[in-house]
């Protein structure tokens, strides 16, 4: 955290619906020109912490600094700040100029320098100027992303929210527009704020993520914190297929196999630790010729392969749970379906965890 | 069978249509141009009725119809838009309870309910008899009156306007509002740019809807208004009735269906119903 | 948003909108108060309460005359309206055609038709063919405006139907008509329901319409209309407040037994999952 004043900051926000708590206790800071992202699953309190950011809820106790002023109270179309909706929100009966410039026919700027500005994010955009005049219900939907992006960069917002704007998306635009937009973020150096269900999509564009989870934030890190070192089990399974084994501490201090009570080598133990979980990547796994070429190793029955793209993943059955295991194309396991296999991992590739 | 399914599917209706509706109009425009007074189709054209109309007071009937009709709209949509807004937007799971309770006088005869007004509106009525006994006041009656005549048109009208209005209310994305506000736009902003232009089909149609029925009507004129205004139905239904002349109503009834006629047409034209009615 | 002018606006709606529902209501209010006068003649407010009125008025045979003839007639316009109708609401909505968008319009010409004019016109069209009127002319002429209505709620139902469950029943082997019966009918039954209330209770109200097209035969709103031209007799309100009774019984009926029955397919679907 740079030690400049942040330019949002969240203290001890909590939003109540009735007696459920949407969003909890939330404390953050986000720097100025940082892309932030908040990751949960849905019903997480991700669109409501967003709303309260954005002013269209307010908190029910806590505070909302912006520049270090509280800003709680001021409703939304008084906030320097702006949203890109879910649904983007575009304004059907106007054409992509029209709603680009919505925001400055409110402040009441002059057509001239309205149309200007409007070609202007349209080039930033990659948005051909002869749209100007089309029907904004007749553009594709990568095109109307591009406008809804548009029209909030016209308002100039000090703080530019996303709601999920690209989960209707087809997958390979979606990594497209992905790299656009951190593009653009890069251009225009302004904050910005981006909820998603996918940590993939945060992964690719953020500065730092926030996971979410029942209204809380569980864990707050740059993407390779959060993917390799995870502070709960909730938060490693996000970030996808991973091996979770439930572990505890026996009687001799070291650590065992909650199922089995195998002994396993595991990385420096936390002073605390007396049960939980230790998780596995999949691609830190291996196949073995003997169990003593890793710190740790099972043997079970090659069940089935899937081909991901650029990696081939294995499910092994070990008596009755399940291991994945994760192979570049270009090295593939040689074993046949229903082999007995050897599987091993390296005691400084897992991760302890407690919830 | 060459038809496709959606026109075997629409030609139960359209005979029947044909049958009832296109029919009789012909008939009546037919009739039209018959000699006054005849009651067969076998005369000689004649515009003869077109210019009895042209020369007579008829006009007076037709401004009349089509004033009152222009207020009851007008006063319609100043009511209704706050609770079609309501209905939408503010009173939640009571919304479908309230429909239900603008709906029900819908199903009760017009007439009945006209002839409730008269009973609070006559001298010695709900009204006057309250005002007269609680606080001694003796009032004119307003009964037989044209206002008397527009509230009654204002209440019997009243859900052809709400309905249509509603409809076109929650047309309107909910995200488009908030994106309006969060844009900088003030309440009468989000209003004027976003609200009003996106519900105006529905506006569009209630208004169309009730100056149609209203310009038609006749009840609230005889039962109100105690004849002291002649609205255009009326005298198409003198000339059929009392005087006989069927002829001469025909060419009143051809007269006002143009008038109605051609603002329906107008209207409708440029209006994809899908989108209205299923939203898509 | 603005939380305290939102609350402000809002609490104005509430009012506004009770208000006009108290001026909904109100002659129905005093047409009830009225048929509870016992003397002759109404006045407010009432000196002599009683319900010699209504009694009166169903001993009358004349007057059970007139509620068989309205029945009659509006049973005989919800069946017919709700078959023509279910076909037109299928063009309306389900299949694509290409007459349709002008379909779709034409269909709506009845309903923006000033009634009392349409009621002269099929009075000037059936004595053109040498029909004679009576309650069965009455039906056709309220089917004109109601077909169109019931059609318009039908396929409003229509337009959620997922065209899908009908391919998917005849890609399971259905016939046509299986089809018909065993999905289509059953999915779109609300909307045929509501069809029916409609147009059962638009014929039951109807006016301008029976006045010109029911010959000698007399129906619940034409006689009202009479007495009130004629005169004032207390057996009006009592007569208007039956109907007005009936009406929201039957609506309300009608309404909650669509209710009861999606609560009992979303428990349904709540108790498989």
């Amino acid at each position: 955290m740079p030690d400049t004043q942040p330019i949002l900051s969240l203290k001890a926000v909590r939003k109540m619906f009735g007696p459920q708590a949407a969003v909890d206790s939330i404390d953050l800071d986000i720097a100025e020109g940082e892309f932030f992202t908040i990751v949960g699953p849905s019903g997480s309190g991700k669109t409501t912490m967003l709303r309260m950011l954005a002013g269209m809820d307010t908190p029910t106790s806590g505070d909302i600094l912006l520049r270090g002023e509280r800003i709680n109270d001021i409703p939304a179309n008084k906030r320097p700040t702006c949203m890109v909706f879910q649904s983007l929100a575009l304004f059907p009966h106007r054409t992509v100029g029209q709603n680009i410039e919505f925001p400055l026919k409110i402040r009441g700027e002059a057509p001239e320098r309205r149309k200007a500005r409007a070609l202007q994010l349209m080039d930033l955009l990659r948005l051909p100027q002869s749209y100007y005049g089309k029907n904004v219900l007749k553009c594709s939907g990568g095109e109307r992303q591009r406008v809804a992006l548009a029209r909030a960069l016209a308002y100039d917002p000090q703080i530019l929210f996303f709601d999920e704007p690209l989960s209707a998306i087809d997958y390979k635009l979606r990594k497209t527009l992905e790299k656009e937009l951190k593009d653009i973020h890069r251009e225009t150096r302004k904050t910005f704020v981006y909820i998603t269900h996918s940590l993939e999509e945060a992964m690719v564009m953020s500065d730092r993520i926030g996971v979410m989870r029942a209204g809380r934030l569980v864990q707050v890190g740059t993407p390779q914190q959060i993917y390799s070192t995870p502070n709960t089990r909730f938060v490693s399974e996000f970030v996808g297929d991973v091996n979770v084994l439930p572990v505890s501490i026996g009687h001799d201090g070291k650590l065992h196999d909650a199922t089995t009570g195998l002994h396993l080598k595991a990385p420096p133990i936390p002073r605390d630790f007396v049960q939980g979980h230790m998780v596995i990547r999949p691609e830190f796994l291996r196949f073995l010729e003997s169990p003593e070429q890793a710190d740790n190793a099972v043997s079970g029955r090659l069940y089935n392969e899937y081909a991901l793209g650029s990696r081939i993943q294995y499910q092994v059955r070990v008596g009755d749970s399940v291991f994945v295991v994760e192979k570049l194309r270009q090295q593939p396991f040689t074993g046949r379906l229903d082999d007995e296999v050897i599987i091993g991992w390296d005691a400084r590739d897992a991760i302890l965890v407690t919830d | 069978m060459a038809l496709s399914q959606g026109t075997r599917s629409a030609i139960p209706v359209i005979l029947f249509l044909l049958a009832g509706f296109a029919a009789p109009l012909m008939a009546v425009i037919w009739f039209s141009f018959m000699p006054p007074r005849s009651f067969s189709f076998a005369g000689t054209p004649t515009l003869e009725n077109y210019a009895t109309i042209f020369e007579s007071t008829s006009y007076i009937s037709f401004l009349w119809s089509l004033g009152l009709a222009v207020v009851t709209v007008v006063l319609l949509a100043a009511i209704c838009y706050p609770v079609a807004y309501g209905l939408v937007r503010v009173f939640g799971k009571w919304a479908t309870l309230l429909t239900l309770l603008f709906t029900i006088p819908l199903f009760v005869s017009e007439n009945i309910r006209l002839y409730g007004w008269v009973l609070f509106l006559i001298k010695n009525g709900v009204l006057l008899g309250s005002l007269k006994s609680l606080f001694g006041l003796q009032l004119e009656s307003m009964l037989f009156t044209v206002p008397a005549i527009v509230l009654g048109m204002v209440y019997v009208y009243l859900p052809f306007m709400l309905f249509p209005m509603t409809l076109g209310i929650s047309m309107v994305p909910n995200e488009t509002r908030d994106a309006a506000f969060d844009l900088g736009a003030t309440r009468w902003q989000v209003f004027k740019e976003v609200e009003l232009p996106l519900s105006m089909p529905g506006v569009v149609i209630g208004f169309l809807l009730t100056f149609v029925l209203a310009v038609g009507s006749i009840a609230e004129a005889k039962v109100l208004g105690g004849q002291s205004v002649i609205p255009i139905t009326h005298d198409i239904e003198i000339a059929f009735t009392y005087s006989q002349n069927w002829p001469l109503g025909s060419a009143l009834a051809v007269l006002l269906m143009l008038v109605v006629g051609t603002l329906v047409v107008l209207a409708l034209r440029r209006f994809d119903l899908d989108t209205f009615l299923g939203r898509r | 948003m603005e939380t305290r002018g939102q609350r402000t606006r809002h609490a104005l709606i509430t009012v506004w909108t009770l208000a006009v529902i108290v001026f909904l209501y109100l002659p129905t209010i005093c047409i009830a108060l009225a048929s509870l006068t016992a003397s002759r003649y109404f006045q407010f407010p009432i000196s002599k309460w009683g319900l010699d009125w209504w009694a009166k008025t169903f001993n009358s045979i004349e007057i059970r005359q007139l509620l068989s003839t309205s029945i009659t007639i509006a049973l005989c316009v919800t069946v017919i309206a709700v078959v023509i109708a279910f076909f037109g609401a299928l063009a309306f909505a389900r299949y694509d055609w290409k007459g349709r968008s002008v379909y779709q319009k034409l269909i709506l010409l009845p309903i923006f038709f000033p009634q009392s004019v349409l009621g002269l016109a099929l009075l000037l069209w059936f004595s053109t063919l040498g029909l004679p009127l009576s309650w069965k002319t009455a039906v056709f002429a309220h089917l004109v405006w109601i077909v169109p209505v019931v059609t318009l709620v039908i396929s409003i139902q229509v337009y959620s139907f997922d065209p899908a469950l009908e391919e998917a029943a005849f890609d399971l082997g259905a016939t046509r008509w299986q089809v018909l019966r065993e999905v289509t009918l059953p999915v779109l039954f609300p909307g045929l329901f509501s069809g029916a209330l409609f147009a059962f209770l638009l014929s039951w109200g109807n006016f301008p319409l029976s006045l010109f097209t029911t010959g000698a035969d007399t129906t619940v709103p034409e006689y009202l209309y009479a007495k009130m031209v004629a005169g004032y007799t207390p057996g009006v309100p009592v007569l208007g407040t039956v109907s007005t009774i009936g009406a929201t019984i039957l609506l309300i009926g009608g309404y909650g037994l669509i209710l009861a029955m999606r609560r009992a397919k979303t428990q349904d679907e709540t108790g498989r999952t």
